[in-house]
């Protein structure tokens, strides 16, 4: 079975690079960090991930346009994307229930375990 | 609140007022009696009395005061004649007994007016003062919200990644990561406290036991009490069923209550916090008017603040709601805190008085409803509000 194929989108870099190594260390997950908004539509066309953890304030790009702009590529229509927000609180998100513009969010601070839980439940890794 | 007091006023100065022209035009008719004038004055003085009653309706204060005018003028019409000896027989001293009780009746009029405009510019002020300070919060909270979120973020998951890492750990350094690891937790929490606190105007009612509100709200003031001698005597009446509360909001009122009583005892003194239920007696504000809260028989849950301080000078007591009234020093007082307090209770449809205890020390006292038909929250939300 291949690994899972995550693009971490974050502007701030000591958060995606602690994210993404536990996240390759403890969840069988191939991690790709993005840390410029701007690039992360090149970066998701060229890596093809299973599941997009996408930031939404960012200095250079806004992670819902991102967010609207992958989903009308083709080759990306059927990623699944959750944000990765500090703008709500974890009460707001009802348990992951939530939407934010149509698209669940996990809000920050949130526990690793917890995305690696994410992860399991909406990534189905055939062949 | 300041529209209240006004709305109570009208009626009882429109009553003063139209009292005042009747006398005006009595007297008038008793120094003259013999003059035509007596009739017409008596008429004026009436016709008058519609005219000021109505000039307290906000829609009809300029069709009133037209009206006033008017009849002002035609009373000096017929007082003019005299006045320029065309009919000798009516005695000219009428004129000089009802044009200053006229005057004085249209001055009033216009004074009432102009504090009507007083208490309503008051009243907007403050709400403006309100929401600006909640507004400035608010953008300051969610500011900080997000600058704070990402470096807790970047704590716990340095701490997770470390707590694996580390697999031959001592029991110490496990506890120690794990500990890291809640204090994130609890920092989350209270900046999420601080978000929903902070949250634009309305109320975001719940069902909540009004005795955890108010043990909540002590233990928020736990640090300021451990630093003084002041002991605190609870007496809360286990019986007071659930209420619909802004919870965090509610705590706020607690919160600036006790603070008050903290400050004024200074270094050592009790409180004492108590919460009953009770029925209400007809009495003030208490009845069938319009302006009465409460109708008599209304069951409703009375919280009590007491303390042993020094009391409140008589001369400041109809300030204290005021926004800005303070007597702590620069740095110590905004003054907002009373008037936040009044704010959000009448929001809940209750109210709030402080005032002094018999013998020794102020109390606060706050009254909420027990039962609340949901359709007038609106009402009073609104009229809270403005
Ligand atoms: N329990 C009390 N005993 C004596 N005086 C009081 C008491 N509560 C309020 N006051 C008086 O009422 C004034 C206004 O109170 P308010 O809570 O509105 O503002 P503040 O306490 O001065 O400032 P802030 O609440 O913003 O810190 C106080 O400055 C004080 O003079
Ligand atoms: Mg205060």
């Amino acid at each position: 079975m291949r690994k899972r194929r995550i693009l971490l989108v974050d502007d701030e870099v000591a958060i995606a690079r602690a994210l993404a190594m536990y996240l390759t260390e403890n969840g069988d997950c191939e991690v790709c960090v993005e840390n410029a908004g701007s690039a992360a539509l090149a970066a998701a066309r060229q890596f093809r991930p299973d599941l997009i953890l996408l930031d939404i304030v960012m200095p250079d790009a806004d992670g819902g346009t991102l967010a609207a702009q992958m989903k009308a590529e083709p080759v990306l229509k059927h990623t699944h994307i959750v944000f990765l927000t500090a703008l709500v609180s974890r009460n707001a998100t009802g348990g992951g229930s939530k939407t934010i513009g149509g698209l669940p969010f996990l809000a920050k601070p949130v526990d690793p375990d917890a995305v690696l839980e994410y992860i399991d439940q909406h990534v189905v890794v055939r062949g | 609140m300041v529209d209240r007091l006004a709305a109570e006023l009208v009626p009882l100065r429109a009553l003063a007022l139209s009292l005042l022209t009747l006398a005006a035009a009595i007297t008038a008719a008793v120094v003259s009696p013999e003059t035509l004038l007596d009739q017409e004055a008596l008429a004026s003085g009436l016709a008058l009395i519609p005219a000021l009653l109505l000039a307290h309706h906000r829609r009809w204060s300029v069709v009133s005061t037209l009206l006033g005018v008017g009849l002002v003028a035609l009373t000096i019409v017929h007082l003019a004649p005299p006045l320029f000896g065309v009919s000798p027989e009516v005695p000219i001293p009428t004129m000089f007994v009802v044009a200053p009780y006229i005057a004085v009746v249209l001055s009033a009029g216009w004074l009432g007016e102009v504090r009507r405009y007083q208490a309503e510019l008051k009243a907007t002020q403050l709400q403006l003062i309100q929401s600006d300070k909640l507004d400035s919060i608010g953008r300051m909270t969610a500011g900080i919200a997000h600058e704070v979120k990402n470096p807790l973020m970047m704590i716990l998951v340095g701490t997770k990644i470390l707590s694996k890492r580390l697999v031959n750990a001592d029991d110490t350094t496990r506890q120690i990561l794990q500990d890291m690891s809640d204090a994130v937790a609890r920092a989350d929490r209270i900046i999420g406290g601080l978000l929903s606190y902070s949250r634009d105007g309305g109320l975001d009612l719940e069902p909540a036991d009004l005795n955890a509100t108010i043990e909540t709200s002590l233990l928020f003031v736990k640090h300021e009490l451990d630093k003084v001698q002041i002991a605190v005597v609870k007496d809360l009446d286990p019986s007071i069923p659930t209420l619909k509360l802004d919870g965090f909001k509610m705590q706020q009122v607690f919160i600036n209550l006790l603070m008050n009583a903290i400050h004024a005892i200074g270094q050592d003194g009790d409180i004492r916090v108590s919460s009953s239920v009770q029925t209400l007696a007809a009495g003030r504000g208490v009845g069938y008017r319009r302006t009465d809260r409460y109708v008599p028989g209304e069951r409703v849950a009375v919280i009590r603040i007491e303390d042993s301080g020094p009391g409140i000078p008589e001369e400041h007591l109809s300030k204290l709601f005021d926004p800005f009234f303070t007597t702590k020093p620069v740095g110590r007082g905004t003054g907002l805190g009373l008037a936040v307090c009044r704010q959000i209770v009448e929001m809940h449809r209750g109210s709030i008085e402080v005032g002094n205890r018999e013998g020794r020390g102020a109390q606060a006292t706050v009254i909420l409803r027990l039962e609340h038909p949901e359709d007038d929250y609106e009402k009073a939300t609104d009229s809270a509000r403005g």
